[in-house]
């Protein structure tokens, strides 16, 4: 087996598989210690400020978007071509098909490759920003950078190889290893926001509900 | 600020953070993007020239990484992080409403304040406070005989104004039970008598209680939960027993 192989079969396979175990453990940790320790969440629950909380920051409707415009309409663009770039890349797509006969919606080349330079340059900002404002600079951790670079480095690379600059083979190579280790760094790390996000939100959203409070 | 003679024990630190370690806390303090979306939200920040360590996701921070020393962190530390949860937050929510995440940091605040307790570390003034609800049921060390006279004397004050305006005290069954400030009979009892002049002209069914009468929960600001149940539970107990409808608590 050389590396493609390698990288393409059971390393991929590994590092989904630390991605959604990962996050159900993390989950199934929250609700084993919340039970015992954040009684007041079950005690008011609500349906209807657990959504409310989750949809106005989903959307940007809220004192945030309105405060910080410029740093939300960021966040958001690279929030989507995050999203959604990989999971509708043609080239991931043909994948997909090779190993599970599934396929689903694509987008356009054109497009996904206009995503991934926003992707990339939204993400260039969050980095200036967090080196320049001093509120930001305060809170920063070697891990922040860290983890900047893991999400932007398979975007980088994927650009590269797709428009076959340098090494095809090798830029290929690492584009794969940077994906996987983005993968397998989410549930351990901040990342894992991208499924906390809504467990904070419902929470928060509860709390300040009971006491008829929106949070947003 | 004054406060207790230090009982530094890195085990009893890291016993306590344990125990307080509840599973929002934990998430909050994981997650937390480092997006700095809350700094100038927070008054502290914004009365200090927006001084960056103001901001609450710092704070935040240097809970968190005081707890991830795992209690063996130096008593300069200790008390860099006393100054931060006591003098730099007053727990008030306001970036929480502004973080993405809705992050508490006032949360977190609160129970690195009861880490703090668990080293012997409260403002001198809170200790005193929170032993006069366990001896008095009050945060000011009123007697039963002080309060009722304070009432009494209001109600005499407030019949020269208002013929057949009265303080019913420990009256079963009414719609609201009036708890109020302690420091309001200690220092301003005419208080008292504006939220009775509203009662009376609304012509509300209420009641005031010779005990569990203070709504205040100081213990609470000391992360000190254990008392804080204690003082809560008063108030509590004291509308159970006279099956009023509702609590109301003076502004
Ligand atoms: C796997 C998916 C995701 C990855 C890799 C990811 C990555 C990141 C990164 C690297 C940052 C930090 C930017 C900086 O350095 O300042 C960030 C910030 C943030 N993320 Fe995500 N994210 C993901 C999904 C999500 C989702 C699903 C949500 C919410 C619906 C979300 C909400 C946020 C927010 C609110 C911030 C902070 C605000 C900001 O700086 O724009 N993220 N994310
Ligand atoms: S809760 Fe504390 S940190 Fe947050 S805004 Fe209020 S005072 Fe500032
Ligand atoms: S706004 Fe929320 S996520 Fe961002 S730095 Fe503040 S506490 Fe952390």
């Amino acid at each position: 087996m050389n590396l493609y192989e390698l990288l393409r079969g059971p390393l991929l396979w590994l590092s989904f598989g630390v991605f959604l175990g990962g996050m159900v453990v993390r989950l199934a940790l929250f609700v084993a210690t919340s039970r015992k320790k954040d009684k007041p969440i079950y005690r008011f629950w609500s349906w209807k400020w657990l959504w409310l909380s989750i949809v106005h920051w989903i959307v940007p409707v809220n004192v945030t978007a309105k405060k910080n415009p410029i740093v939300t309409i960021v966040g958001f663009l690279f929030h989507i071509c995050l999203l959604v770039t990989p999971l509708f890349l043609l080239a991931h797509g043909v994948l997909w098909y090779e190993s599970w006969e599934i396929s689903w919606w694509s987008l356009s080349e054109k497009v996904a490759d206009y995503m991934t330079l926003v992707a990339i340059g939204c993400g260039l900002f969050f980095l200036v920003r967090r080196m320049v404002a001093p509120h930001v600079r305060v809170i920063t951790t070697a891990a922040d950078y860290v983890l900047l670079a893991v999400t932007l480095a398979p975007f980088v690379t994927g650009y590269l190889a797709y428009h076959q600059y340098f090494d095809y083979y090798t830029v290929m190579i690492l584009h794969m290893i940077f994906g996987e280790l983005m993968l397998v760094v989410i549930p351990f790390t901040k990342l894992s926001h991208f499924l906390m996000f809504f467990v904070s939100r419902a929470v928060t959203g509860m709390e300040f509900g009971r006491r008829d409070a929106p949070s947003w | 600020m004054a406060e207790k003679a230090a009982e530094f024990n890195p085990e009893v630190f890291k016993k306590t953070s344990d125990e307080k370690m509840s599973a929002r806390l934990k998430m909050w303090l994981e997650m937390c993007a480092h997006c700095g979306l809350c700094a100038d939200t927070c008054h502290y920040y914004l009365a200090n020239e927006q001084d960056p360590k103001m901001m609450p996701a710092y704070k935040a921070k240097k809970v968190l990484d005081a707890i991830k020393k795992k209690g063996k962190i130096d008593e300069a530390t200790l008390n860099s992080l006393y100054e931060t949860v006591y003098g730099e937050c007053t727990m008030c929510r306001r970036c929480t409403m502004f973080c993405p995440f809705g992050i508490d940091v006032a949360s977190i605040i609160s129970m690195a304040r009861g880490l703090c307790v668990s080293q012997g570390k409260v403002p001198e003034n809170l200790v005193k406070v929170i032993e006069n609800y366990f001896a008095h049921g009050n945060q000011m060390a009123l007697t039963q005989e002080d309060w009722i006279e304070t009432l009494k004397w209001m109600e005499e004050e407030l019949q020269e104004e208002l013929p057949g305006a009265t303080i019913p005290i420990d009256k079963k069954g009414a719609n609201l039970l009036y708890t109020v400030n302690a420091r309001e009979p200690k220092f301003y009892p005419m208080d008292i008598a504006h939220a009775v002049r509203v009662f009376h002209i609304a012509g509300e069914d209420w009641t005031m209680s010779s005990k569990g009468w203070d709504d205040t929960n100081l213990a609470m600001f000391a992360g000190d939960l254990k008392s804080a149940a204690y003082v809560s539970q008063l108030v509590r107990d004291a509308a159970e027993e006279l099956e009023v409808k509702r609590v109301a608590i003076t502004e």
